[in-house]
């Protein structure tokens, strides 16, 4: 293999071909060093913060876009059709770990709602702290079905238009407003504290 | 395909409290960066084994043999005819009927379909 490291300024496309066409592994390293990040940032979301659940996860993504490569058709974003795989990946993981991960979700519930009953007794200065609230969404993240959640982290974290999260999920259009509606409404009981006072919204 | 529509954290209805509560969230994570430490070695190293042969060599040594025989025809001039001749031969001295001949032509096409699909495998 006479690969070269390949320099920053060329484009993902440039390194796909060279990898599908001179099988290139320095190409691949590459790509895998600028998509990293937002992959493994993608699975912590889904995998409600397990960081070494959404690393081997993020692992078996890229071994999996290696493998599939010749499969990409450039009818998305690269990084789009790696959210694509990564959410794949998550959901046969969840699959597997369904049981698991049932018990984990009541434990977690059960957690939540002390917290919950904690967070009432307080004052609205804990309110004000931003970790709470990010503590807050990640619980209520992880409470919504695999569905809404996966619509939810696509649309709102990967910043991802409808049609977008719709190739990654692999279902219509449709289906994911639909998603993100049901996920939004669970997610508005689960974070009233957080809603805005009636009297803030009318001034 | 477009990444400006229909985004709902873009959406053309005004946001909620809840939209801003994940946008914000989202966009303070935006920046975020999560090194490397490893990661892409533990990848690399991860691969699939690189294939003996590479794609474009498989063809190209299907071309190379066939080069080989023709070259092998034309220097032996009357070689290749008299093997023929002969092969016809034998072949016509027997007498054929049409099963013989429908079993010898399939044979003939499951051999091709076989070597074809051997050649041309994904590993």
């Amino acid at each position: 293999m006479a690969a070269q490291a390949a320099p920053p300024g060329v484009s993902d496309a440039q390194l796909i071909a060279r990898c599908i066409v001179g099988d290139d592994r320095h190409a691949f390293a590459e790509l895998v060093k600028r998509h990293q990040s937002s992959v493994r940032a993608c699975l912590r979301k889904l995998t409600a913060g397990n960081h070494a659940l959404a690393d081997d996860l993020s692992q078996e993504t890229f071994v999996l876009a290696w493998r599939n490569l010749k499969s990409f058709r450039q009818e998305a974003r690269f990084s789009t059709w790696l959210y694509r795989i990564a959410t794949n990946c998550w959901l046969a993981q969840a699959r597997k770990r369904h049981e698991e991960l049932l018990g984990d979700r009541d434990a977690e519930v059960a957690d939540a709602d002390a917290d919950d009953a904690a967070l009432s007794g307080g004052t609205s200065a804990d309110h004000a702290a931003g970790t709470t609230m990010k503590i807050d969404l990640e619980r209520a993240l992880a409470r919504l079905s695999d569905a809404e959640r996966a619509a939810i982290v696509q649309c709102y974290h990967n910043d991802l238009s409808h049609e977008e999260a719709a190739y990654v999920l692999g279902c219509p259009v449709g289906t994911v407003k639909t998603h993100v509606l049901r996920g939004k409404q669970k997610l508005k009981i689960a974070l009233a504290a957080w809603a805005p006072s009636q009297s803030s919204q009318a001034s | 395909m477009s990444t400006d529509a229909h985004s709902p954290s873009r959406s053309e209805t005004p946001p909620d409290w809840l939209d801003q509560l994940l946008a914000r969230e989202a966009a303070d994570h935006a920046g975020d960066y999560i090194a490397d430490r490893g990661f892409t070695a533990r990848v690399m190293q991860t691969l699939p084994a690189a294939d003996a042969l590479p794609a474009w060599r498989r063809p190209v040594i299907v071309a190379l043999w066939l080069v080989a025989a023709a070259l092998l025809a034309i220097t032996l001039p009357g070689t290749a005819h008299d093997v023929a001749r002969e092969a016809f031969k034998l072949f016509a001295a027997r007498p054929f009927s049409l099963s013989t001949l429908a079993l010898a032509l399939a044979a003939i096409g499951i051999a091709t379909w076989t070597g074809a699909a051997v050649a041309l495998r994904r590993d």
